[in-house]
């Protein structure tokens, strides 16, 4: 699984289609089977509860997107301190199961771990 | 050796420290908690982080405030987690009211450096988002931990920013 992670709209779809994805390969449900998942972030805030099943399932695609959400001021309301942790220590955990991790930085793909 | 970890919450930069000065201190380790146990969350926290530090072998300090009042009862490294919450408690009282904290913690943390083999800063880059919405001491604040981030960065050896648990360097070399 390679896992691709940056701010948002730093690029990281485009790199997934520079890699030969195209959009019909691309999914938001976790359940689909479709092999890239964009949007980790967004299943996790809507339901923190959702991360030990996720896990399983995500180190099952090809490709998992996620938008690093942990800069920046800590959140006022508990729920998105609580689902900013969350993603964080998922995608820690995915990072370390993951055979690329990839951060993009204004477009430009960094490979972290390989 | 002294070294500033940042990155984002819950990226992995208090497991990471931790490995970090068992492979840099054998003897005397110092972890110094800068956060207020305030409420459940914090409580919560705090308990989290002190599991994780069981094997460890560290004497831990409560020092919420004060940095440079410290002294620590043998040279050895130690551990500050997290300049975050050490520049909130220095800037704010519990009224709310405000002062610039940078010079006394800055003073603290150079008597502090003076005390060890080995010091460790874990701090985060609450720079990183925009919001029209944060308040005049919101971005009081941001200013403020920006510049003793920056004033770190460049008085100290090794800088590493954690992304996803993984260490990337920002200056210096990586020492595991």
């Amino acid at each position: 699984m390679i896992l691709i992670i940056g701010s948002a709209a730093s690029g990281k779809k485009e790199y997934v289609k520079s890699l030969g994805y195209t959009d019909a390969d691309i999914s938001c449900d976790f359940h689909d089977d479709r092999p890239v998942l964009y949007g980790l972030e967004t299943i996790v805030f809507a339901d923190t509860t959702l991360c030990d099943e996720l896990a399983t399932v995500l180190l099952s695609k090809e490709v998992v997107i996620c938008c690093e959400v942990g800069s920046g001021i800590i959140p006022a309301e508990k729920g998105n301190r609580e689902a900013r942790e969350a993603t964080g220590r998922l995608c820690a955990l995915l990072a370390k199961k993951a055979d690329k991790v990839v951060r993009l930085v204004c477009g430009i793909p960094i490979v972290i771990k390989e | 050796m002294n070294i500033l970890l940042t990155g984002g919450s819950a990226c992995g930069k208090s497991t990471y420290a931790e490995k970090l000065i068992s492979t840099l201190e054998n003897e005397h380790r110092y972890y110094i908690a800068t956060m207020r146990p305030y409420d459940d969350e914090c409580i919560k926290k705090i308990e989290r982080h002190r599991k994780q530090r069981e094997s460890g072998r560290f004497i831990t300090i409560e020092q919420p405030v004060s940095i440079g009042s410290l002294i620590l009862p043998h040279r050895g490294t130690a551990l500050l987690e997290c300049m975050c919450n050490l520049c909130a408690n220095e800037m704010f009282d519990e009224s709310g009211n405000m002062r610039d904290p940078f010079d006394d913690i800055i003073n603290g943390i150079e008597k502090l450096k003076a005390q060890c083999r080995h010091l460790i800063v874990v701090t985060n880059d609450v720079g990183g988002e925009y919001s029209a919405e944060y308040d005049s001491t919101t971005n009081a604040y941001i200013q403020t931990l920006g510049a003793l981030n920056a004033h770190l960065a460049s008085d100290f050896d090794c800088v590493y920013e954690l992304v996803c648990s993984i260490p990337l360097v920002l200056k210096g070399e990586l020492l595991i």
